[in-house]
């Protein structure tokens, strides 16, 4: 296929797939709202489970593939659009025609794939690799994920990075949700009119989900 | 020299088909070996080279714009006629040759205007299965509105966009044959010259606009696809490129040039609104269907045109041609407009407009209606003078716009100059003394598409046998030589004035004494200025910049020294032609109440020109009327 | 009025460039803008410099060969016109007005403003047409095609190739142009023949010019003279998918 489809089309295909795993990934979330000694025993069996669960397993290498994918495939059509275009204008009011977001998706991109490390060096690294300090047992003999996520956010600086971080997440989301339907070949008018809608409040639910989390495991 | 319009024999409706069985063939092979230039890349030439290179023959195409697309065709709005008779209104063959014979003012030859009125049909089919878009109903068969000068509906368009889609046809089938190496495109190169070997045309000579160089092309016949001259008055609705550098070179190579004071003045353009002015924008005529045209009864009236009354309204054309009403053709709509202009009724800031008005085709069809028909046309409107003209009423004016007059040609579309050919809006053929609406798009994609693949063999068949020419000819040389000589002295003058001063001066000379009315003592006066004009240009003219480089302003002087030549033989020939006639109107020739008299005993002929050293000989076509008797053109 | 053009000067394809300041008094509001680049030339043919290269034609709007970037935006302040539509009335006295060629790999400067856009006439080379003869056509209403087929058809041909979508987008894609021509031949029956061909050679084209990709900003929309719709790019994506299963 021709690559500058080809390209656009894996970006776009796995951007999707990764705003499935977000809705999930915010169910779990939610979990951290309830009264502590419900939570605690909930989030660890749940975090048990995914880890243990063959077909999770598998899904979990698809994610991987696809944050690398995602993130591989943008680079190079990031940097052959910087080749399309060698000299920038002296004035240039792109923000008549068109969103910052959308002229500017490789950066926040870049910025949420950092975020990303740190919070795969968070969470994963220490549950799922071991490292760093040892992760407890809780009474039901899973994995204290819940002490982990409880503790970090005990941290300021933290709460304030992760709250921070869904901005641009949110940004994210908006342009590449309603994107990822026209890239894909979706072009149904009223339809693609649905479904700005449709971006517009998942990406709301999104940036305000993963935003105040942090903030109210700070202040349980 | 005898003037031989080549008409076939037989009655009218069978003069083509005889014409073709008796044309010479050429059998595939040999088409391969024979070269054609095609010079200009709008409906005509493109339309041609893209056929020509179908049959076989090897074909390099040139146009002065950027790419093929860009030539003037693309600015046609309102359509294309032809006689299908979907309407079922009574239309015919013979009706639209009628229709355009009269529209002309019987100054055209009944032959060729029958053959264009023939293959309308076809090309209507032609243009749908390349592609275009036509309006249609919503049972899916094609839509006809009714244009100027008719009483039937027979034209077919595809929004306020029929030339742009028929020219975007017309350039994606000169690629498709780009693509398969058979037409060779030169964008950005203007022809310069034509070469001529043993009194046959044999190639051309160019400028590269990009780099400036000079580059020779030969061929076995050479085909001019120009367009329309009408940037002589400076002030019109062609695009600013448009020249008649090409035609007046052959011109003064030998081609003769017929009826060159033919040239049409549309009624419904956008009005002059300041001297700075580059272009006047052309309204299309599809409007004068729903708008009605009026100006106030009082004289120097100051109201907003929505605050005068009905009863305050003069619906001129509909009082004085109660038949046809606004769509009385273009030349007489347009004089009607200047007469009340002129006396005093005009509108608009500079009192140089009259309205046109959509209130009750409203009122009668309904908003979304006149949106779906004249949508982009109102748009068009609104981005030009700020004016929302669903709410008040345009305000037109005439416009220099068309030329009739062109190259003489036969009926093979042959200039005087073997193997020297002319298409299109370049030619003088077919639309006599004034071209009805949608004529001009139905007749450039004929003579491109359907007439010279037929005829230009009959010519190439005996060329075979020739040598085959090449650049290195002492001919080429001289042309070349000349040509560089010419661009050296524009450049050397190094004078105190712009090329667009000398413009503006021969515009307001051309359009005062040789537009819309025609006088002979203005007509004496003007080729003395215009002569002044050209001395002083040749004396002060100021171009910077130098000849091996893109000079857009060299351009200009190039074209413009052409123009002002051109404007001297304009004047000579409306000033020979003692009648009025179609576009041509003489004010010594005309009744009391305004009306054109023909004088058909003394000037039922088409005026074709040689040139002479700087001066002008006149040879004359005699045009036999032998179906129709020509009648006193009438649209009361 | 009076204003300061801040043009993009250049020489040749090989000059580095650079933006020179002008001065021009004695405009007027119904000026077109293209018309008091005319009269800044004079101006300076007058001072014995060299003239801005700037292309147009038809100043209505319709052949597509003016563009310019004005004040940051392709085609100047306003949506979905053209440069020579637009009028000195945008304007205010005393402003400055900067000028500046279209920018992108695909469409190289040739002098001054002038830009080389012959990389779009290669994308129509590679099937934009119907591959039918001169003379072979059946008769036009032998076909019914509904209004709305035709009419989407036209929407989408509406395209005056001017080059806008390719200037302001961010990545400097041809998807707007390309995809407007594959949807209006292949809405049409006529183009079905054709089809995939079109769309897998058209877009390979585009790829080969060395246009970026579309990444749906939808500038392009705003600064199309013909207000074509972005969604003829999805629908072209759509088509693209559509060629690889069926060809």
């Amino acid at each position: 296929m021709n690559p500058l489809f080809f390209r656009k089309t894996i970006i776009a295909a796995t951007g999707l797939f990764l705003c499935v795993f977000l809705i999930v990934h915010l169910s779990a979330n939610c979990i951290l709202l309830l009264p502590e000694d419900i939570a605690r025993d909930l989030y660890n069996s749940y975090s048990t489970t995914l880890r243990e669960s063959p077909l999770i397993k598998i899904i979990a290498y698809v994610l991987y593939a696809s944050i690398i994918l995602h993130a591989f495939y943008a680079l190079l059509v990031t940097l052959r659009n910087r080749k399309a275009k060698p000299q920038k204008y002296v004035v240039n009011h792109s923000n008549e025609n068109s969103t910052w977001t959308s002229q500017n998706m490789g950066l926040i991109g870049t910025i949420i794939l950092l975020f990303i490390i740190v919070h795969l060096a968070n969470f994963w690294a220490r549950i799922k690799l071991g490292m760093g300090e040892e992760v407890r047992l809780d009474d039901m003999g899973n994995k204290d994920v819940y002490e982990v996520t409880y503790n970090l956010f005990q941290n300021i600086y933290f709460v304030i990075f992760y709250t921070l971080i869904s901005i641009p997440l949110a940004l994210h989301l908006h342009h590449g949700l309603k994107s990822a339907f026209k890239t894909l070949g979706f072009y149904h008018k009223k339809g693609l009119k649905f479904l700005a809608k449709v971006s517009l409040i998942y990406a709301i639910i999104m940036g305000v989900g993963f935003g105040i989390i942090p903030f109210i495991v700070y202040f349980k | 020299m005898t003037l031989d319009s080549k008409i076939p024999e037989g009655k009218l409706e069978d003069k083509w088909r005889n014409y073709q069985v008796k044309s010479q063939l050429i059998n595939p092979a040999n088409k391969k070996k024979l070269n054609i230039i095609i010079v200009g890349s709008g409906l005509s030439g493109a339309g041609a080279a893209s056929t020509l290179a179908e049959l076989g023959y090897d074909v390099k195409c040139f146009c002065y714009q950027d790419s093929a697309r860009r030539a003037h065709s693309v600015a046609a709005q309102g359509g294309i006629n032809a006689a299908k008779n979907y309407q079922h209104d009574g239309d015919s063959v013979y009706r639209m040759f009628y229709d355009t014979l009269k529209g002309g003012d019987f100054r055209s030859r009944e032959a060729n205007t029958y053959r264009l009125a023939e293959l309308s049909a076809p090309l209507i089919d032609h243009f749908v299965q390349q592609g275009v878009p036509f309006a249609r109903e919503y049972g899916g068969t094609l839509v006809n509105r009714s244009f100027g000068g008719v009483q039937v509906q027979r034209t077919f368009y595809a929004r306020g966009q029929t030339g742009q889609q028929l020219l975007l046809a017309a350039y994606s089938q000169l690629y498709k044959m780009v693509r398969a190496k058979k037409v060779e495109m030169f964008p950005r190169s203007e022809m310069l010259d034509l070469v001529v070997i043993d009194g046959k045309a044999k190639g051309i000579i160019v400028r590269d606009l990009v780099t400036g160089k000079l580059k020779r092309f030969a061929a076995d016949a050479v085909v001019l696809a120009t367009g329309g001259y009408s940037r002589v008055f400076r002030l019109s609705t062609l695009a600013i490129g448009c020249n008649g550098s090409a035609l007046w070179k052959a011109h003064k190579k030998g081609a003769l040039f017929g009826a060159p004071s033919f040239t049409q003045i549309h009624p419904t353009a956008l009005p002059q609104s300041s001297e700075a002015q580059s272009k006047l924008t052309l309204m299309s005529e599809s409007l004068r269907n729903d708008g009605r045209i009026w100006v106030p009864k009082q004289k120097g009236d100051s109201r907003k045109a929505n605050d005068i009354p009905e009863e305050e309204r003069d619906y001129y054309l509909e009082r004085r041609y109660p038949s046809f009403g606004n769509l009385a053709p273009r030349d007489i709509a347009s004089r009607a407009a200047k007469e009340r202009i002129d006396a005093g009724f005009g509108v608009g800031r500079l009192k140089n407009a009259v309205y046109l008005d959509f209130r009750h085709a409203i009122e009668k069809f309904g908003l979304e209606t006149i949106k779906d028909r004249y949508g982009n046309l109102f748009t068009m409107y609104k981005k030009i003078t700020g004016i929302d003209a669903y709410k008040e009423p345009m305000q037109i004016s005439p416009a220099a716009h068309f030329s009739m007059g062109g190259l003489w040609v036969d009926y093979e579309l042959m200039t005087t100059i073997p193997g020297l050919y002319a298409v299109g809006e370049c030619n003088f053929s077919d639309h006599g003394a004034n071209r009805l609406g949608a004529n001009s798009l139905l007749q450039a994609s004929v003579d491109g598409y359907f007439i010279l693949p037929n005829t230009i063999n009959n010519y190439l068949a005996s060329e075979i046998k020739t040598d085959h020419p090449t650049t290195d000819h002492l001919e080429f040389e001289k042309a070349e030589k000349e040509t560089k000589a010419h661009i050296e002295r524009i450049l050397a003058i190094n004078g105190t004035k712009t090329v667009d001063h000398f413009h503006r001066k021969l515009g307001k000379v051309m359009w005062q004494e040789c537009a819309m009315s025609r006088n002979k003592s203005g007509l004496e006066k003007a080729i003395t200025q215009i002569k002044t004009i050209r001395d002083q240009f040749w004396s002060d003219v100021k171009v910077t910049g130098h000849d091996k480089e893109m000079n857009t302003e060299l351009e200009k002087a190039l074209r413009l020294a052409d123009f002002i030549e051109l404007g001297i033989l304009m004047c000579t020939d409306a000033l020979e032609r003692e009648e009025s006639c179609g576009a041509h109107f003489r004010e010594e020739y005309q009744t009391e109440d305004g009306e054109a008299v023909r004088v058909d005993k003394d000037y039922s002929y088409v005026s074709a020109w040689e040139y002479d050293n700087g001066d002008f000989k006149l040879h004359k076509e005699t045009l036999e009327f032998e179906f129709v008797k020509p009648s006193v053109r009438s649209y009361k | 009025m009076r204003v300061t053009f801040k043009i993009w000067r250049q020489e040749g394809p090989d000059d580095k460039g650079v933006i020179r300041a002008y001065e021009v008094d004695g405009l007027s509001e119904d000026m077109s803008f293209l018309e008091a680049l005319d009269h800044l030339n004079e101006l300076l043919v007058l001072k014995n410099e060299k003239v801005v290269a700037f292309e147009y034609d038809c100043r209505e709007g319709i052949c597509g060969q003016c563009g310019v970037f004005i004040n940051g935006r392709a085609h100047g302040p306003h949506d979905n016109i053209t440069t020579c539509q637009l009028h000195m009335r945008s304007f205010n006295d005393g402003d400055t007005i900067i000028v500046e060629p279209w920018r992108a790999a695909s469409f190289p400067v040739i002098k001054d403003l002038v830009v080389d856009r012959s990389s779009l006439d290669r994308i129509i080379e590679h099937g934009a047409f119907i591959s039918a003869k001169t003379g072979t056509a059946p008769e036009a209403n032998a076909i019914p095609i509904p209004k709305d087929v035709s009419d989407r058809a036209m929407d989408a041909a509406a395209c005056i190739g001017c080059g806008a979508c390719v200037a302001t987008c961010k990545n400097s894609s041809a998807a707007l142009f390309t995809s407007a021509k594959i949807n209006h031949l292949n809405t049409l029956p006529q183009g079905k023949a054709e089809e995939h061909k079109r769309v897998a050679e058209m877009t390979f084209q585009m790829e080969i010019e060395g246009f970026g990709s579309c990444t749906f900003t939808g500038a392009c929309e705003v600064e199309c003279p013909e207000g074509i719709s972005i969604i003829n790019i999805a629908e072209m994506n759509a088509r693209v998918v559509k060629s690889k299963l069926l060809r």
